[in-house]
């Protein structure tokens, strides 16, 4: 099979994958189409990073349009955080240019892996008490900033058989989260979703699939800040990005339809494994073992 | 204010009917373009065997070549045409809901809204004067 449709097929299967694994956990498809275009395809860390731009925004704008419709996305929340990653995904890109790949392959694994603390936390507490999951969220307090700007929400589930109403608080922590979650993004080329949706979740109180349905709302726009600045300094290659549009548009419609039955401790537990995997194999590659 | 403790709460049905719907069009469209694009590639049989996805097949890197590449139906401008509409889809749904907002009468979102989309075109411009 000629090199070229062989790496296309096996990009295009990859990023099915992604897309969906994305939709389901908030966290856009760059965290798995990375590794394997860097990894095993040998594609440059850049051009991969301009694919995995685009492969977030898929993820994000076809899901989105499903999460949105449903309820389980709050596009009041993502609006109003999206100022903040947006200024991150800006000021990251910038910075992005300056950088040496290894590097960046360290700072992507350390991000990752800060992100798995509090995770691995509620996981445990969950699986305790299984009824904790949602109480979270509908017994909080709103804070000012939450009440001012109308930022509760509800959604029918059907997993549970009921309609969830939540209330935020700690927005204003939420929000600086988001800036560095945007930072993040802009600099590595990855929706860092991760950080998204432990602002969510983990801070703000939000239900962790509304928490992940508007994560993936909000990743687009973020990515979408950044992609300019990869698309004029030829960083996105049409051939290589192609494959991944493809693959991770109908992998994240999949999964956008399969997120509202699943139980909300089953998704933490994925994002909890899929994450810890993909930082250790991205740490081994920026420290240089196994090149 | 809205009703707590409905389904009504949070943000109104309609302005959530008009962004679901334009991220499905800016989704639709931009696949049909990528589609088409690897139509021409294949056409033109500019796939060989040694050659690797990642290769140096030329490819525009502004819009203005991009442009020109598209009407004389260069395969590698057409794809970027479609990759285009991806990267603008977010962009659109931003600049959608400030109008839907602003037809809701939701003040403090047209202005949250208008925010998002000045940061994001600040950032295409700041991107051109980096490089």
């Amino acid at each position: 099979m000629p090199t070229f449709v062989c790496q296309f097929a096996q990009l295009l299967a990859a990023s099915f994958v992604a897309g969906a694994a994305g939709s389901l956990l908030g966290l856009g498809g760059g965290i798995i189409v990375v590794p394997v275009m860097t990894l095993f395809l040998h594609i440059d860390f850049r051009t991969a990073a301009g694919a995995s731009i685009i492969a977030v925004i898929a993820t994000s704008s076809g899901s989105a349009a499903a999460y949105v419709r449903d309820r389980l996305a709050n596009i009041k929340v993502g609006m109003l955080l999206e100022i903040l990653t947006a200024l991150g995904a800006v000021s990251g890109a910038l910075l992005a240019g300056r950088l040496a790949g290894p590097l960046l392959f360290v700072v992507f694994s350390l991000v990752l892996m800060y992100s798995l603390v509090p995770t691995g936390r509620k996981i445990v507490s969950e699986l305790r008490g299984r009824t904790a999951a949602h109480k979270a969220g509908d017994a909080v307090a709103q804070d000012r900033l939450a009440l001012a700007m109308g930022l509760e929400g509800a959604y029918f589930d059907p997993s549970l058989g009921r309609v969830i109403e939540y209330r935020l608080r700690r927005v204003p922590l939420g929000a600086a989260i988001m800036y560095v979650a945007g930072l993040a993004s802009g600099m590595l080329g990855i929706g860092s979703g991760a950080f998204k949706v432990l602002a969510m979740d983990s801070v703000m109180g939000m239900p962790i699939k509304s928490s992940t349905a508007t994560s993936n709302f909000m990743i687009g726009v973020t990515a979408a800040a950044s992609a300019g600045i990869y698309f004029s300094r030829g960083d996105i290659d049409p051939f290589v990005a192609a494959p991944v549009a493809l693959g991770v548009l109908a992998g994240s419609l999949f999964g956008a339809r399969i997120l509202p039955r699943i139980a909300g401790v089953g998704i933490r537990i994925a994002f909890f494994v899929v994450i810890a995997a993909i930082a250790a194999q991205m740490l081994l590659h920026g420290l240089g073992v196994g090149r | 204010m809205k009703a707590r403790g409905s389904r009504d709460a949070g943000p109104s049905r309609a302005v959530e009917v008009v962004v679901s719907l334009v991220l499905r069009i800016g989704v639709v469209l931009s696949a049909t373009i990528i589609c088409l694009g690897l139509a021409l590639l294949v056409a033109r049989g500019i796939i060989s065997n040694e050659i690797r996805i990642d290769a140096a097949i030329p490819y525009p890197r502004d819009l203005g070549a991009l442009l020109s590449g598209v009407f004389s139906l260069d395969p590698a401008s057409v794809i970027s045409l479609g990759l285009v509409v991806l990267i603008a889809t977010p962009f659109a749904r931003v600049a959608v809901s400030i109008v839907a907002f602003a037809i809701e009468r939701d003040w403090r979102y047209v202005v949250v809204t208008a925010l998002v989309l000045t940061i994001l075109i600040a950032g295409i411009i700041m991107g051109k004067a980096v490089d």
